[in-house]
């Protein structure tokens, strides 16, 4: 059990954040919840975990400046005195092209999936630094490495966070923080998300998954609680692919047609 | 024969100099982009000049659309038309990752990696119109392996990774193809930036040692005209199904 840690989640109202808040309160770590909608979309969520004895903070910030991670920072410290683990998983998405996308949409873009993640890094990583232990985890996606066909600032802003990841593996290292992060694949409705006028790697893809079983936010969460605690202590500055062999695929037909089924 | 016609980021200075100079000795007129070194740039005009190319001056700064749009439209007015786009122009402060502030977070992402996308947007509909077009993407090791004394630095070059493999699957229906060059350790002379932080004299001297006689299996560094080399070669007939690729050219340093 990892008793009076601390874990920072950046963006709760994600889709992700729900299975990776319930594994590390299993794990017996309170949480700080970073959610836009001020705990309004996590209310029951929230109940649930706090009726299973963990203890939640909720904080609403952009984090999209020094100010406000500082500020999100000394609550932290003011509640629980200690911030342990950072999971950084905001992960903003809308389609847009390079021959028409204009500024502002691609600022914000970069500004939410990249400026939080560094500034959260910088900062709270800092802090961490002080104790000489610490735990960072982003949680990014396949397109660090595959293009999107459907949005280049969010495929600019996961290749940015994996270099992020490999710097402060180093820089925070030496101070005894561990980083790492996950290139998350396909979910349910990723052909949705992704939808694209130019790349065909969502056509059929939960059948591109070698055993045809779809990823879900539950295996993330394992993967998170492993990263978050003592026994991954020797993974640093890790990029671990999450995506059932999903990227690997390209022969079509050699597909599955039908999911694997435990024995 | 016509001279083709190329624009290229930052080519006041060392990388961006030495592609400027090795593009017009194969024919091509230069749209040579400088924000600060105007000195540079101008003998880098003279240096075209000298093995029969003609260069244009174009002041711009890359993080400013509407400068990047007025920079495209200056050389496209003058020479006819845009063949080649090079991105070069990057700013290094060889701050670590607790030692960046803010403001100038936004600065180097906002060269480094905004100016790529701004330069590349604006030259699309030229390169669209004559169905052909090449962007190079000068980038840097530090796309992959770690700087260890700039973090943002090496953030850009992780976005420029991206921004080239979906520029190639984008435009390639335009006739366009989009590479990046990764370089390794390049000779510039005079470097921009803070020095090294964390790096005593002691450590430098023991670091230079170790870099004449292990660091480098072909004994030196790069040399800028070396990247000229590769652009020169990536924008010739021979490379028309090269698309979004990432050449290191390193000497073979990052296998050491």
């Amino acid at each position: 059990m990892q008793k009076n840690r601390v874990a920072f989640i950046a963006d709760a109202d994600s889709p992700s954040a729900k299975a990776i808040a319930k594994r590390l309160a299993d794990l017996g770590m309170s949480l700080v919840l970073n959610s836009p909608s001020c705990g309004e979309r996590i209310g029951q969520d929230v109940k649930a975990l706090q009726d299973q004895g963990a203890k939640i903070q909720i904080v609403t910030s952009p984090l999209t400046s020094t100010q406000a991670v500082k500020g999100v920072l000394n609550e932290i410290i003011e509640r629980f005195g200690r911030l342990d683990v950072l999971i950084h998983n905001i992960d903003v998405l809308q389609p847009t092209s390079i021959e028409a996308c204009d500024e502002s949409l691609y600022a914000d873009l970069i500004d939410q999936n990249v400026k939080t993640a560094f500034l959260c890094t910088q900062i709270m990583g800092a802090q961490m630094a002080v104790h000489q232990h610490g735990k960072i985890i982003y949680v990014s996606s396949i397109h660090d490495e595959k293009p999107t066909g459907s949005s280049f600032p969010y495929a600019l802003a996961k290749g940015a966070v994996k270099m992020l990841c490999k710097e402060a593996a180093l820089d925070l290292g030496r101070d005894g923080v561990t980083v790492n992060l996950i290139e998350m694949g396909p979910v349910d409705g990723d052909n949705v998300k992704f939808a694209s006028p130019i790349s065909s790697v969502y056509e059929h893809y939960d059948h591109k998954i070698p055993s045809v079983v779809m990823g879900t936010y539950d295996d993330l969460a394992e993967l998170v609680g492993f990263m978050a605690v003592f026994r991954s202590n020797f993974l640093n500055g890790a990029d671990v692919r999450l995506d059932g062999g999903f990227t690997l695929h390209y022969m079509d037909h050699k597909m599955r047609e039908t999911p694997v089924m435990e024995a | 024969m016509e001279r083709k016609v190329a624009l290229i980021t930052g080519a006041g200075t060392g990388i961006g100099k030495g592609i400027a100079v090795e593009l017009a000795k194969i024919g091509y007129n230069i749209g040579v982009n400088y924000n600060s070194s105007e000195q540079g740039a101008l003998d880098t005009i003279s240096r075209i000049e000298e093995v029969g190319g003609e260069g244009l001056l174009v002041r711009a700064d890359v993080s400013d659309k509407e400068q990047v749009t007025q920079m495209v439209k200056a050389v496209v007015d003058r020479f006819g038309g845009i063949d080649v786009l090079v991105n070069n122009a990057a700013m290094q402060t060889n701050l670590s990752l607790r030692d960046y502030d803010e403001e100038k977070y936004d600065r180097v992402m906002n060269i480094n990696l905004k100016g790529y996308f701004f330069c590349t947007q604006a030259v699309i509909p030229f390169m669209k119109a004559h169905r052909h077009g090449r962007i190079i993407n000068i980038s840097s090791v530090h796309g992959k392996r770690p700087t260890d004394f700039d973090t943002v630095y090496a953030m850009t070059k992780g976005g420029i990774k991206m921004l080239t493999r979906e520029s190639a699957i984008e435009l390639a229906k335009y006739g366009m193809t989009v590479n990046t060059i990764e370089p390794g350790a390049v000779d510039i002379g005079v470097k921009s930036g803070n020095p090294r932080p964390i790096v005593s004299k002691e450590a430098a001297v023991k670091m230079q040692r170790r870099s004449s006689k292990s660091q480098y299996p072909l004994g030196r560094v790069g040399k800028p005209q070396d990247v000229g080399h590769m652009v020169a070669y990536m924008v010739s007939d021979q490379t028309e199904f090269l698309s979004g690729a990432s050449i290191r050219l390193d000497g073979a340093s990052m296998l050491m």
